[in-house]
């Protein structure tokens, strides 16, 4: 009986921390929606920011974001991917591959305001690419990096070798089995990493401090070297050096809630690309 | 030790005991022939039915044998030799009641004279000799009694071989005998087909254990004749 | 019967360990050939080394000679795509592509420059029709291979490898995976195909080896003990080992 109880209270104990957790998690989620939703119309995702950011839409925060995620893919998918390809198939296992290992790790925990500033000194300033959509896609193409590396050979490792042995078998090389046997069997989960990367991008600050976001642009970008308004700069911007503060608030609040809305839409598209593979 | 071989032997015991009942029946109708005694002859029809529920027993224990374990190699050889071996033990344990039967069908003996010239006492000798042989043999996996055994079946041979001449005379000058004669040289047929069959199982024992088909082989044959 | 395969005096190391030793014998065209052990015996690595599977793993090491039809496969200037064309192998489980079942039989044609259409329908036909499939699948070879069962997902496998024109096909333990009646299937095609092709099949099966070999090698600790045909092994084998190993009655 004594153990039964013991039991009882301990599942009660570990049902009341998840509780605690979803909990902190669905109040943040209600506090941003419930102040957000006010502000959230056609008009506040499409119009250009007015009276000092008081009033209007954020539609070029928007566009900037998508422009940054976009960019940042580019130049970060295919190489992610195709380093990736590399570590898991033409490379065996040995110290050259623990070493590389160790540093796309580093790499994934060097906090976000040192990549700005490298971005800065680099593509702003040494390559002269200035404060744009070039540098601050590149900039945090590499934060993504590793992350998309990570996540491409984690599903390659995943394919089973008796598919890429039945492939040999038939004759077939290794360049041709990894094209028609192994990277659709991974594609999947490797979309699935690239959606989650370019949630993690969208709501980056510090990287595009320096290198990409403008505090306000009165038109959308002409070409990748121009600058850009971001969603994540925006509601910084908004909340701390905004012209008048507790007028703007609602707005912080509803880019606090487009922000959150992008990301959770990248998950559930994550999630639904999973589930169709199944 | 592993299933298998457990039930190997128990198989082996079934066998052993069915070579005790043929064995049996074999001394008791010697006794009832030479003493022409009712008594063996009554036990030996008896015991007939023990010989044949027996027979089914083992029949079914080799089925399921095979069933379970699909034997292979020495352990299938075992069950093809078992079952053919409990075939002839029965066979065996018929000709003894067939000779028992003639005790209790005639009203007087045989002339004991003519028995010891037919040496009717050694054929049925030999035979449980023979028996004795097999029935070591196949307990113990030991082959080496199989030339032996052959031997004393060459010597039974010899025995039926020479009571043919032996009987005809012995009818021309007993013409009232004839009957009981004719009964006689049935008895010495059978005990020949008993020597044959302990051959038989001997063959069976050398296939079981050495894997060498004996029978029909030319090879025997001849080193037989060589005697 | 002539001999398909030669294997003389070999030895093969993977790193230090001897995994195969001193191994000689031959493999008859158009028949079947089981090679039974306990695990790690050393006989899926041979099997493996036919069709130069064993290429694929670092640190490798062979002595000896591996013939097949009478040239040396091993050597300097042996076509491994043209080798591994003429040798199918079927896993122990069945491994399909993630692709329609057209596609699966289609691979290896398409891996081999097959470009015309109507030829690779035939081809794709005839294969499935050899793994005793077409009739189960014709109606539905544009859904995925994954949807059917693991008995048909290994006939498919078959066919998949036939599709190339193989004349060996390699085998290992093909239908461990399976129930038993698509085992039965199986072995019941492998008896079919025999007449075409010389098949080597790894099997732990003793009753599964009696049943569908011609001839049967036994090894242990990776020597070759015991080889010849597959009655006289199974019923009166010549070597006290190899009686041990087929009763069960292993030390």
């Amino acid at each position: 009986m004594n153990k039964y109880i013991i039991e009882k209270i301990v599942f009660w104990v570990f049902r009341l921390m998840t509780l605690l957790v979803v909990g902190i998690l669905v109040w943040i989620l209600g506090f941003i929606a419930y102040h957000g939703i006010q502000v959230l119309s056609w008009d506040f995702l499409t119009k250009m920011p007015e009276e000092g950011m008081t009033k209007g839409g954020i539609f070029p925060a928007i566009v900037g974001t998508v422009c940054l995620m976009v960019g940042s893919m580019i130049f970060a998918f295919p190489i992610g991917v195709m380093s990736a390809i590399y570590l898991n198939e033409f490379l065996g296992e040995g110290k050259i591959k623990s070493l590389i290992n160790l540093m796309t790790d580093n790499l994934a925990g060097i906090p976000s305001i040192v990549f700005g500033l490298f971005g800065m000194a680099l593509f702003v300033n040494k390559l002269h690419f200035g404060d744009s959509i070039v540098a601050g896609s590149l900039t945090l193409g590499l934060l993504v990096l590793p992350i998309i590396i990570r996540t491409t050979e984690t599903a390659l490792k995943s394919i089973d070798d008796t598919y890429r042995h039945a492939s040999y078998a038939l004759g077939a090389s290794k360049l041709y089995t990894i094209k028609n046997v192994v990277l659709p069997m991974a594609m999947p989960n490797v979309i699935t990493g690239l959606i989650l990367g370019m949630g993690r991008v969208s709501g980056e600050t510090a990287p595009i401090l320096f290198t990409a976001a403008a505090y306000f642009l009165p038109q959308l970008p002409d070409s990748i070297y121009d600058q850009v308004m971001a969603l994540p700069y925006h509601l910084y911007v908004l909340a701390t050096s905004g012209t008048d503060i507790e007028t703007a608030r609602p707005m912080a609040y509803g880019t606090a809630l487009v922000l959150i809305l992008f990301v959770l839409f990248c998950n559930l598209a994550a999630n639904f690309i999973r589930s169709i593979k199944n | 030790m592993r299933i298998i071989d457990k039930e190997i032997l128990e198989l082996k015991n079934e066998i052993a005991e069915m070579f005790d009942l043929v064995q049996h029946q074999l001394a008791r109708s010697l006794h009832a022939i030479q003493y022409f005694n009712q008594e063996s002859a009554k036990e030996v029809m008896l015991y007939e039915k023990r010989i044949n529920s027996q027979e089914l027993v083992i029949d079914k224990a080799c089925e399921q044998f095979v069933v379970k374990f699909n034997p292979v190699a020495v352990d299938m050889r075992f069950a093809f030799a078992t079952f053919k071996i409990n075939s002839h033990l029965e066979r065996l344990g018929d000709n003894a009641k067939g000779i028992a039967r003639f005790v209790k069908e005639l009203d007087k003996g045989f002339d004991s004279n003519l028995m010891e010239i037919l040496q009717l006492s050694d054929m049925i000798e030999l035979g449980l000799q023979m028996t004795k042989l097999n029935l070591d043999a196949y307990l113990n996996d030991d082959t080496s009694s199989a030339k032996l055994v052959f031997e004393l079946d060459h010597k039974i041979d010899i025995i039926n071989f020479n009571a043919t001449d032996i009987i005809t005379n012995y009818m021309k000058e007993n013409i009232d005998e004839i009957k009981p004669c004719l009964s006689l040289i049935s008895t010495i047929r059978k005990l020949e087909r008993v020597g044959d069959l302990n051959l038989n199982i001997a063959e069976e024992i050398v296939f079981y254990v050495d894997a060498k088909v004996m029978k029909h082989s030319k090879e025997f044959k001849l080193k037989n004749k060589e005697k | 019967m002539s001999s398909k395969i030669e294997i003389t005096n070999l030895n093969f190391y993977y790193g230090n360990f001897h995994a195969l030793k001193n191994i000689s014998f031959t493999i008859p065209q158009n028949q079947v050939t089981a090679f039974i052990g306990p695990s790690g015996c050393g006989k899926s690595t041979l099997l493996r080394l036919f069709n130069r599977m064993n290429d694929l793993i670092e640190d490798i090491h062979l002595d000896g000679e591996i013939k097949i039809d009478g040239k040396n496969i091993y050597s300097r200037n042996t076509d491994l795509i043209q080798l591994r064309k003429n040798i199918g192998m079927v896993f122990q489980k069945p491994n399909p592509f993630s692709k329609t079942i057209f596609e699966n039989v289609a691979y290896g044609l398409k891996v081999n420059g097959v470009k015309d259409t109507n030829e690779i329908n035939s081809q794709v036909e005839s294969a499935l029709t050899k793994a005793a499939l077409w009739d189960e699948v014709k109606d539905k070879l544009n859904k995925s291979a994954l949807a059917l069962s693991g008995g048909q997902q290994q006939r498919l496998c078959i066919a998949r490898c036939l599709a190339v024109r193989p004349e060996i096909i390699l085998m290992d333990e093909p239908a461990s995976a399976l129930d038993p009646i698509s085992t039965a299937k199986i072995e019941e095609l492998i008896l079919e195909l025999k007449s075409k092709y010389t098949i080597i099949i790894v099997t732990h099966n003793m009753q599964q080896a009696s049943r569908i070999s011609d001839k049967t090698a036994f090894f242990y600790l990776g020597e070759l003990i015991e080889y010849g045909s597959t009655n006289q092994l199974f019923t009166a084998p010549k070597i006290e080992r190899t009686q041990n190993y087929i009763t069960g009655r292993f030390g």
